[in-house]
């Protein structure tokens, strides 16, 4: 049962059309990974889902209702927002205890939260005197108070160092393994969506570009791919580019990723042996038929993507 | 999982005051609250009454007693408004407030009874209970008149209030609506001089009557015989209804702002 149904959305800041159409849902039980450029439009999807923004066309529903100006669904759900905002003069378990008492939970959970989130060290200090990683684990630690069937982050990791943020994710697929909360992870850090995600949305200029679970996606995008490990990634991806059956082509610092006409595997191999002698690049490996989530958002938004004729 | 029925209306105001009164803030202004009430009142206009009517002589003792306390709420209030709820549309508490289980109009109300009603109880604690330990016959006596007295001296102060309200809202800059919100209060009060002098100028009561609708002791003053000029009452010498229905509307004017803000924050407020 899809718990977020977004149908054709738009919203637009004066002349800018931050959602453009977009439609997505998000199935009770999934960690979905909102993944796009900046400006892409996933702060505002987000404000959409959340009722903070209305949309000026398009339908939204969350828990089967219009989340603007509904506050029965947020009983049901946790909040992540890009940037915590909290009454800053209060004591961390101080505010927490009276999200307690807003939600209607017994005030123990603020503690519970706190250490879930290892943050229990600091529960008598200011929330204004938190260091920005505090904070972010304070957020989630408030977005978790009230046993949210649906959390929705923007941004969750970010400013939390890379232990924090392993646990984080730990916690995530704990909670949606043994209490079945369904997540929505809006953020840059592919590898760390990648970890958690079963599905995904990649939007760009406020539109969906690629939509589904992950396994199905990497399928369709990886069919056809080779992924090559070399120093050299923009020369070959240069000489790649050139040939005949080669379709497309992308580079980063690490490799190329070329998609090659069907039946056209072993010329291939061949062809890039000789071009990587001929560019005096070093072949690190070579890997078919499969896409990361990296290169799955690189071929759908297109990313250093070179135009083959 | 224990799951009861929570407090999200009382729980947001609480913290709202929390915020907006927080230590020393609230003691300093009941300290000066009763500083301005005790110590500050200007008695010499309540001598100008010796020998008029009882009402003239409540209506002198209410303003006297409440002229530095009145500047010390508008302070506060615009302090609330601009700074309190400014800055949490700034800062994005309100984004965090939105996400709980409340209507929008109930997280305005918290806000304003944080920002505005309590304000308004400390004042006018202070300020009745001071009256009864200066004249307590007047103020048994002339109770009606003290109460109008306040509803016609708040008015302006309120609907500055709600300007700046609107201000925040569409601006959501605390400091540039604060700075705007006292501009516009001090312009009231001089508008209120300009509006009288004219009157007595042109033996015109427009300007009276015009102004009125947004600073109706000038109505008041009038109805008391309290007015600078002489021979203002040949001007316009308006009747207790007349008052009524001034104060009515200026109230009107006020809820008519607020109702404008309740309706944005509530229809096309976005964070």
């Amino acid at each position: 049962m899809p718990l977020v149904v977004a149908e054709n959305l738009v919203k637009s800041y004066g002349k800018v059309k931050a959602v453009d159409g977009l439609s997505l849902t998000l199935d009770e039980g999934s960690v979905m990974g909102l993944i796009g450029p900046n400006g892409a439009g996933k702060t505002t999807t987000i404000k959409m889902i959340l009722g903070l923004l209305k949309p000026d066309s398009g339908r939204v529903e969350v828990f089967g209702e219009d989340p603007w100006d509904n506050p029965k669904i947020r009983t049901l759900i946790g909040v992540v927002h890009e940037k915590a905002y909290f009454p800053s003069h209060q004591r961390t378990v101080d505010y927490l205890k009276r999200t307690c008492r807003v939600f209607g939970v017994s005030e123990s959970r603020a503690l519970e939260v706190l250490k879930l989130v290892d943050l229990l060290e600091a529960r008598d200090r200011a929330i204004k005197a938190l260091s920005a990683g505090m904070l972010q684990k304070f957020a989630i630690a408030h977005a978790l108070i009230n046993y949210p069937r649906l959390v929705i982050a923007d941004e969750m990791t970010a400013n939390l160092d890379p232990q924090a943020r392993s646990s984080l994710l730990d916690l995530v697929l704990r909670l949606n393994k043994d209490e079945k909360v369904t997540f929505l992870l809006s953020s840059h850090i592919l590898p760390e969506l990648s970890r958690v995600c079963d599905s995904v949305a990649i939007i760009n200029k406020g539109k969906v570009l690629a939509f589904g679970k992950l396994v199905g996606l990497y399928e369709k995008y990886g069919a056809g791919r080779v992924r090559i490990s070399t120093d050299k990634p923009a020369d070959l991806a240069g000489e790649l580019g050139k040939l005949s059956y080669v379709e497309q082509v992308e580079f980063d610092a690490r490799g190329v990723s070329a998609k090659i006409a069907k039946g056209k595997e072993e010329e291939f191999y061949g062809d890039v042996s000789r071009l990587a002698q001929k560019v005096k690049a070093k072949i690190l490996g070579v890997e078919s038929g499969s896409a990361s989530l990296e290169e799955l958002y690189r071929l759908v938004v297109g990313v250093n993507k070179l135009e083959v004729a | 999982m224990q799951k009861g029925k929570g407090k999200p209306f009382l729980e947001v105001l609480a913290s709202a005051i929390n915020e907006d009164y927080r230590f020393p803030i609230l003691e300093i202004f009941v300290f000066l609250y009763a500083l301005g009430t005790f110590a500050l009142a200007s008695f010499a206009g309540i001598l100008s009454t010796m020998g008029t009517s009882g009402e003239a002589v409540a209506y002198s003792l209410t303003t006297s007693v409440l002229g530095t306390p009145l500047f010390v709420f508008l302070i506060l209030v615009f302090k609330n408004l601009a700074y309190g709820f400014g800055s949490d549309i700034e800062k994005g508490v309100i984004q965090t407030y939105l996400s709980y289980p409340l209507k929008r109009h109930q997280i305005l109300s918290a806000k304003l009874l944080s920002a505005i009603g309590l304000s308004l109880l400390i004042l006018l604690s202070i300020q009745v209970s001071a009256l009864y330990l200066l004249a307590p016959d007047i103020v048994a006596n002339f109770f009606g008149t003290v109460m109008l007295t306040y509803a016609a001296s708040l008015s302006p102060v309120l609907f500055v209030s709600g300007i700046i309200l609107l201000a925040t809202l569409f601006i959501r800059r605390g400091g540039l609506s604060l700075v705007f919100g006292i501009v516009l209060y001090f312009a009231l009060s001089i508008v209120s001089s300009m509006a009288t002098f004219m009157a007595f100028a042109t033996k015109s009561p427009v300007p009276l009557k015009v102004i009125s609708l947004l600073y109706p002791n000038t109505v008041l003053s009038l109805f008391y015989r309290m007015q600078f000029f002489p021979g203002m009452e040949q001007v316009w010498a308006p009747t207790f209804l007349e008052v009524a229905l001034y104060i009515g509307a200026s109230y009107a004017i006020t809820a008519f702002v607020f109702a404008i803000a309740y309706i944005y924050f509530c229809r096309r407020f976005s964070t």
